[in-house]
């Protein structure tokens, strides 16, 4: 019985001892405290049979950035999270504010987001100025006025199941914004009444443009994370048009060269909207050949005409090399080819044609600065390693040539030692078989 | 030509039969021998080594050395792309493939900042081949470099990873 | 005199008497289809170009897929000659299998597979499929993008035998997709197996050939044993001679070949690219691709190409025992029958190559 009873008490202390290990290794949720803060408001809320009421709690439990480090529904909408009673949670003392709207929405984020201190403790790289950077934006501008048609921080960001920018899910992840932005600025019942400077109602094609671009190509097929999606032209949360002046520059960010070439360009002083005027602002496509030069379907052949005309002049001498590059380029490839194909040792050829397609990328970023002057000699220079390079090819074919020529001499060789034998087995024939006869 | 030799045959008797089998015979073992160089003499020439040595995928001779100088760039040939050898400042020796990321031009070094340089878009590469700045999406692709030779003659290899 | 004397010399140790005796009495016989004696002796002079090309190539060539297309680029352009090698290996392997074929229906149409030689026949069969088997194993050692796909397309026929079928595809191929797994198994095949398979059957071929002499048409074996003599020749130097007439024109033709049409080195196999449209394998195989193209999905229930697989089978194995199953023939009749069944397989032949060539 004393054995029995001994084994009893070390499996009750073992157990104890058990549980209160568990107790205390259990993870701290909230760095503002030792055990997980209860959050009472959510367990009500996702009890309740409005929808309406359910769907914060479930998104706000079901992964959001704030309830993982601890943060309760109280932090942002005040009253007492640690009771289940709504009359208790929600008592004027308890600083229950409700939904925020309008600015108070913005002051309830920028409480935290703004203050440097408190946000190092979570993400200390993660800037504190988006409020500030807000309230000079045309959403912010127009928040103060008292339009809650603008969009707010939880337009973009969500309000309940937030994710970090970086997660793919975040409707500010980069694939996502171009979505985000057009849920407004694509719904004429929502745009509508607002306009432009000019007095022309605010478009809302940008994003079906934005589809048609070398830029969204870039991000969603290419995956390039890097290409450009709203805001990286518009900014984050400044967010306005970057004004008609700036637009060079804000191409230029990550389009230097061309940027630094059209900067030196007579067309930097003439055009308003900079890069905008030939390649559109939305739509923004690879360029097509037939863009440069004085046919119909050039851009140039816009403002500019006729001989008298030093640009329409330019663009077709510019036009003009370019093309010519171009299909000798496509010429002796095909002759590099041939000898290639045929067995001939073309690498260094090869490799050399690499080095004149090279050209013809620079010649087309040379070319935004316009000067004719300055185009031809990288186009020139281009042409001149073409005829090394068709000289080689040249000689690679003569020397299949030789061979093959070499070949027929040995033919010949062969065959006249075919006659002979054959003459000699005539002989042998007729000397053997006759006698045998 | 048959009724010739049939005419000689009857003009002198026995004595031509022998003359023309020694002529026929001439043709014959000149025509043997010389078939015989003709195949022969390919065959030798193919069992000699090229002087390229291997076909170069994985490796090939970049330069001598004594030709590549601290805190400078050669371009070269490796295979059928270019690569790119660089000396950095302190001596070391590294090697890319010389075709930039973004859209296939061939980079240099640029020696004022110790850097890879693309002039076609003003892109930018560390010594590590990764990128510094500008529209290249990815690094440089980094080839092993090994330097093999008698002393004074050296020459440097790069081979793929 | 000098080869009298090492003559003398290997006799001393060797005793080639015998040998020596035997072909200096060895006659061949003249008739009017004499002219196809010369294609097995044609066929084996080939076989030996092969060998030799071959072997010079192995010293160049590098059986992985990362090197095999360089390597041969490498032999095309930079080795001295390597050229003429490669095209002379390519050309012969082709007037090889022609030869081969031509050989093989000039023996079944003149019956020579009748008694005693039957053995001949067997061994003559199994070494025509060895040279397919070269061919295809051959085909896709330069690693290039119609080779690849024409194995692919090969081994995947493979495939359709019943019940062993995925099995032997994954044997073939060396694992479930063509990879480099698949170039390493056929290079092992076409430089070591298939020559040491062929090298015995060879052998054992000539030996046959050598004891039992030429045969000859029926009619003229009828009037041998009906008292009249057949016209003959001595084997050396006569017969010798016109062979090595016939290998000098060989010669030729090759070199000619090698050097007017050079064999293409096309671009390198990429595993991922899609299968470039209108692939088909060499010429040699065409007729038996071509027809199982052309079977309907299903026969009778069964998948069509099941079928044409199994009846391909078929027809090889009934090739392979021809002659025991041709009675008449063995009976000294003739056998019409055989000489239709050898004369539709020609037929059928030619033109389902020529129809398989100018399809999509």
């Amino acid at each position: 019985m004393s054995v029995f009873l001994d084994w009893l008490r070390s499996i009750l202390l073992g157990s104890a001892i058990l549980t209160a290990a568990l107790a205390a290794a259990s993870p701290a949720q909230a760095q503002t405290g030792g055990a997980r803060a209860p959050n009472e408001c959510a367990t009500c809320h996702g009890g309740l049979s409005d929808a309406a009421f359910v769907a914060p709690a479930v998104a706000f439990r079901g992964g959001d950035v704030h309830q993982e480090r601890g943060f309760t529904c109280a932090d942002c909408h005040g009253g007492d999270p640690t009771v289940a009673n709504k009359d208790q949670a929600k008592a004027p003392e308890t600083g229950y504010t409700g939904i925020p709207r309008g600015t108070d929405q913005i002051a309830v984020c920028a409480r935290c987001h703004s203050d440097a201190a408190f946000m190092r403790g979570f993400a200390p790289r993660q800037r504190v100025d988006q409020a500030s950077e807000y309230a000079v934006s045309v959403h912010g501008i127009r928040l103060a006025e008292g339009d809650l048609n603008v969009a707010t921080c939880a337009s973009c960001h969500g309000a309940h199941g937030i994710r970090t920018a970086s997660d793919a899910r975040s409707p500010v992840f980069p694939t996502n914004v171009a979505a985000t932005c057009a849920s407004c600025h694509s719904s004429e019942s929502h745009m509508a009444g607002y306009e432009l400077p000019d007095g022309s109602p605010l478009p809302t094609t940008q994003r079906a443009e934005h589809e048609m671009s070398a830029h969204y190509e870039a991000l969603t097929e290419r995956n390039d994370l890097s290409a450009p999606t709203c805001n990286d032209c518009h900014g984050n949360h400044g967010a306005a048009p970057p004004g008609v002046r700036s637009v060079a520059n804000v191409c230029g960010t990550c389009h230097a060269v061309f940027a630094t070439k059209f900067e030196t360009s007579v067309h930097s002083f003439v055009f308003e909207a900079g890069c905008v005027e030939c390649h559109g602002n939305h739509a923004i496509v690879a360029p097509p050949p037939e863009m440069l030069g004085t046919s119909e379907d050039a851009v140039c052949s816009q403002c500019h005409g006729g001989d008298d005309d030093p640009g329409f002049l330019g663009a077709r001498q510019m036009r003009a090399g370019r093309d010519r590059l171009r299909d000798e380029i496509a010429r002796t490839a095909d002759l590099i080819e041939r000898a290639r194909v045929a067995g001939m040792e073309v690498g260094d050829e090869v490799l050399a044609l690499g080095e004149v397609r090279n050209h013809l990328v620079l010649a087309r970023t040379e070319m935004h600065a316009f000067t004719p002057e300055t185009v031809q000699p990288i186009i020139d220079e281009g042409l001149s390693m073409l005829t090394e390079i068709e000289r080689a090819g040249e000689d690679a074919l003569d020397e299949l040539r030789f061979r093959r020529r070499g070949l027929a001499v040995s033919l010949g060789a062969i065959l006249l030692f075919v006659v002979a034998l054959a003459l000699k087995i005539r002989q042998i024939d007729r000397r053997r078989l006759g006698a045998a006869d | 030509m048959e009724r010739q030799k049939q005419k000689e045959e009857r003009a002198s008797g026995l004595d031509t039969p022998v003359e023309r089998r020694t002529f026929l015979d001439a043709v014959l073992g000149f025509g043997i021998v010389s078939s015989a160089a003709a195949i022969l003499y390919p065959v030798w020439r193919f069992l000699i080594p090229p002087a390229s040595g291997e076909p170069a995928t994985a490796s090939a001779v970049a330069a001598r050395l004594a030709e590549v100088q601290p805190n400078t760039g050669i371009l070269f040939r490796f295979g059928s792309t270019p690569g790119l050898l660089v000396r950095d400042p302190n001596g070391e020796l590294r090697a890319f493939s010389a075709v930039c990321t973004h859209l296939d031009c061939t980079v240099q070094y640029a020696a004022d900042t110790s850097q890879i340089w693309c002039a076609c878009h003003n892109g930018f590469y560390d010594l590590a081949g990764n990128v510094v700045s500008g529209p290249p999406p990815r690094p440089l692709e980094q080839f092993a470099v090994d330097v093999r030779g008698e002393p004074g003659e050296e020459e440097v290899v790069v081979s793929r990873v | 005199m000098m080869q009298e004397r090492v003559l003398d010399w290997l006799d001393e140790r060797l005793d080639l008497s015998s040998l020596r005796h035997f072909i200096a009495e060895k006659k061949v016989p003249i008739h009017a289809h004499e002219i196809w004696y010369y294609l097995g002796g044609l066929t084996l002079f080939l076989f030996a170009i092969q060998v030799a090309s071959g072997i010079l190539l192995i010293l160049y060539y590098r059986p992985s897929a990362e090197e095999a297309y360089e390597s041969v680029q490498f032999i095309v352009s930079e080795v001295q000659f390597g050229w003429l090698i490669r095209n002379v290996h390519s050309w012969s392997a082709n007037l090889l299998i022609a030869v081969a074929f031509a050989h093989f229906f000039s023996v079944f149409l003149l019956k020579s597979y009748r008694r005693p030689r039957e053995l001949t026949w067997v061994t003559g069969m199994l070494l025509l499929f060895l040279m397919l088997g070269f061919g295809f194993s051959g085909y896709l050692l330069p690693w290039n993008e119609l080779a690849f796909f024409a194995t692919k397309v090969g081994t995947g026929m493979a495939g359709a035998v019943p019940i062993i079928g995925d099995g032997l595809m994954r044997v073939l191929r060396g694992g479930d997709d063509v990879t480099g797994a698949t170039l390493s198994r056929f290079y092992g095949l076409h430089i070591a197996i298939l020559p040491a398979l062929t090298t015995l059957l060879v052998a054992g071929h000539l030996l046959l050939v050598q004891r039992q002499g030429m045969s000859v048409p029926l009619e003229i074996e009828r009037r041998a044993r009906a008292g009249k003599r057949i016209p003959d020749m001595p084997f050396f130097p006569n017969y010798v001679l016109r062979d090595v007439l016939a290998w000098y024109v060989a010669i030729a033709l090759l070199a000619a070949l090698a050097a007017f049409y050079p064999w293409e080195l096309g671009r390198k196999a990429d595993a991922f690219a899609p299968v470039p449209p209108g692939i088909r394998p060499e010429w040699y195989f065409l007729a038996t691709f071509h027809t199982l193209k052309m079977l309907p999905a299903y026969i009778l229930g069964i998948e069509g190409e099941q079928i044409g697989v199994l009846g391909m089978g078929a027809a090889a194995a009934f090739l392979v025992f021809v002659p025991f199953l041709d009675r008449r023939v063995s009976r000294g009749e003739p056998s019409p029958l055989f000489t239709l069944i050898a004369l539709f397989g020609l037929a059928y032949l030619v033109v389902f190559t020529i129809v398989g060539h100018y399809a999509e």
